[in-house]
């Protein structure tokens, strides 16, 4: 187990604030506080060299327990530790073992070229000069930093700045990395390439990563598992297989049919005509009850098929109505995948 | 604690200043001028009322030229960033790295108070075409007056970070840096040697006060208002000040860091 959170719970306490002036200075003598509970007791584990998702919606907690993993956070009850050592007792032991991208804000040196910045973290983290060197090289190659590996930070571009902040969170080769919504504001091309990259460190390297992020695509290319929180509770925890079979249980197909069909119903319990246009109609089914062999045979049976396809229910579908609704409803998926 | 990091910092800080070069020039240029605003305004005020608590006016200017001199490498804010980081949450970057942020702000410091004191070699320079400045007493003197800079810049650091902590636990601290500036700017003796003070009370808490190790100590010592044992006792109190701020503000900052609260996502 190489991170582990038990029951790990953050509170905020804020002062509470009046409107206007005379709010304003009544709030500077006032005791009255606003607890706001950022995260409440969440607890998992991850076994090395794990690629896990952290998924929730805006405000559900997931940047908070982030940062009490990376030792900048003390929780206001609960436990966590990375590789063995408490993060917010040892924060200094725990930032050598860690790397951290926040989507959000750089840790580059924002007056320094990038190179410059390498070479300072290089002495920050006492990188021995042959890891530098071969990471160096690796990172050059597979994320194409030479075009811009001698122009100051704040005159990147956000795609190549992020780039440049997967090096840095790399460089001193941590056994575990967070990812605190890395693809936030990438184009499609500079997504898969962060992607392609965080796949190959996962697999080539072991090294262990938790994802934030709200683009599920991230999540569906590179994690098999999933938490997902909201409220500061943990929802889920488990396969995105087993999410998907349990909250996805409809499918949709569409065939193409030859010739007219006034009223093309297939009486099979667990299967809904949704719509049809023209010679294409779409038909939902409850993967449970019915397979889609048996659908196909059943249409067959009746028309003339040309065609037909089956959609996948997409995760993002899933996800939305569990933000929605919570875990408890079953996940009407159809009528997002229509 | 590794020592690399560190010089590093210190490093990239130097060359960091550099890169502002008319900053230089304008801070430069307003320092000449205060000195010679500074020493028409001693000499009419010596004029009118004579020699003031056994200091000439020589001496007196010789003071008032080394103190705006000295501005320019206390005037370093280097912790002043800490408030910024805080204010925006950028901290988060610097608190996940294994290194002191104290340290790190102190190398930074150090850094561009390097940069700074080459500045002093034109200043002064071109500050002896404006008026006269005394040397020092004695060689002792002088070496003396070198080590009370040093432990005075420590005595000054350390009180800005104690500053710039506090926004750990509130981010409205600009009234309270106002008053803290305008009491060390009189009690530290940077305006008015702290011998002009009205004999009494007030002037015994000045010269006991901390403040008084910032630019007082040094400036004593170079004018030759201390001398001989007492050479040391100043010197002995400024370390006293330092190790006691140091204290304070490293205290304050792992406090500070328990109960740390980032802002923004
Ligand atoms: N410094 C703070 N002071 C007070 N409340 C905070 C602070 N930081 C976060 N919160 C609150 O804690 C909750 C969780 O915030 P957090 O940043 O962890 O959410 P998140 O899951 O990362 O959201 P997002 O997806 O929008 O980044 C929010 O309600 C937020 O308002
Ligand atoms: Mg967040």
């Amino acid at each position: 187990m190489i991170i582990r959170a038990e029951h790990l719970t953050k509170t905020f306490r804020t002062r509470r604030r009046g409107d206007g002036v005379m709010g304003t200075l009544t709030s500077l003598f006032s005791r009255a506080y606003d607890d706001k509970l950022a995260v409440r007791d969440v607890s998992f584990d991850l076994e090395p060299g794990e690629l896990v998702g952290y998924i929730g919606p805006n405000g559900a907690g997931k940047s908070t327990t982030i940062k009490m993993l990376t030792g900048i956070l003390v929780p206001t009850s609960g436990e966590c530790s990375v590789n063995g050592i408490v993060p917010w007792q040892n924060r200094t032991q725990n930032g050598k073992q860690i790397g951290v991208v926040f989507g959000q804000r750089t840790q580059l040196y924002w007056d320094l070229p990038l190179k410059e910045s390498f070479e300072l973290l290089r002495a920050i983290y006492g990188i021995p000069a042959d890891v530098y060197e071969r990471n160096m090289a690796e990172f050059t190659k597979v994320l194409a930093l030479d075009e811009f590996i001698r122009t100051p930070v704040r005159q990147l571009s956000l795609g190549q700045r992020m780039r440049g902040d997967f090096a840095a969170a790399l460089l001193h080769n941590p056994p575990v990395v967070f990812l605190d919504e890395p693809t936030i504001g990438l184009d499609v091309v500079a997504k898969e390439a962060i992607r392609e990259f965080i796949a190959r460190t996962n697999r080539e390297r072991g090294t262990t990563f938790i994802l934030t992020t709200h683009d599920l695509n991230d999540v569906e290319k590179l994690c098999d598992r999933i938490i997902i929180i909201d409220h500061g509770q943990k929802l889920y925890d488990g396969r995105i297989e087993a999410i998907k079979r349990r909250y996805g249980r409809q499918r949709i197909l569409v065939a193409e049919i030859d010739g007219f069909c006034a009223d093309c119903e297939i009486p099979i319990p667990g299967v809904r005509k949704l719509s049809q246009a023209g010679a294409r109609v779409s038909f939902e089914f409850d993967r449970e009850r019915v397979s889609a062999d048996e659908l196909i045979v059943a249409l067959a049976k009746q028309y003339e098929l040309k065609d037909v396809t089956i959609s996948e229910p997409e995760l993002e579908a899933i996800i939305r109505e569990i933000y929605l609704k919570g875990l408890g409803v079953d996940a009407p998926v159809a009528e997002a995948l229509t | 604690m590794r020592i690399r990091p560190y010089v590093e910092f210190a490093k990239r800080a130097f060359s960091r200043e550099g890169t502002y070069r008319t900053q230089v020039f304008t801070h430069i240029g307003s320092v000449l001028l205060r000195v010679f605003l500074l020493s028409m305004v001693w000499t009419a005020l010596y004029r009118n009322n004579g020699e003031q608590a056994g200091i000439t006016l020589p001496a007196m200017i010789t003071y008032a030229t080394l103190a705006l001199l000295l501005d320019l490498i206390y005037g370093v804010n280097g912790a002043y960033v800490i408030r910024e980081k805080i204010r925006e949450g950028s901290i988060a970057i610097d608190l996940m790295r294994p290194i002191s942020v104290p340290f790190y702000v102190l190398a930074d410091t150090v850094g561009q108070t390097l940069f700074a004191s080459m500045q002093i070699i034109p200043a002064l320079g071109l500050s002896l075409f404006i008026v006269h400045l005394d040397a020092p007493a004695t060689l002792g003197a002088a070496f003396a007056f070198l080590v009370a800079v040093l432990l005075g810049f420590v005595v000054n650091f350390f009180l800005d970070l104690i500053m710039a902590t506090i926004t750990f636990w509130t981010m409205e601290i600009f009234g309270v840096q106002l008053m803290v500036q305008f009491i060390s700017s009189l009690l530290s003796g940077s305006l008015v040697p702290l011998y002009f003070f009205p004999p009494g009370i007030i002037q015994q808490l000045a010269f006991a006060s901390p403040f008084a190790a910032i630019y007082n100590a040094p400036l004593s010592i170079y004018i030759g208002k201390v001398t001989g044992l007492q050479i040391v006792t100043t010197l002995g109190t400024q370390v006293v000040w330092a190790f006691v701020f140091g204290v304070v503000a490293l205290g304050l900052w792992r406090l500070g860091e328990r109960q740390v609260v980032i802002q923004g996502g």
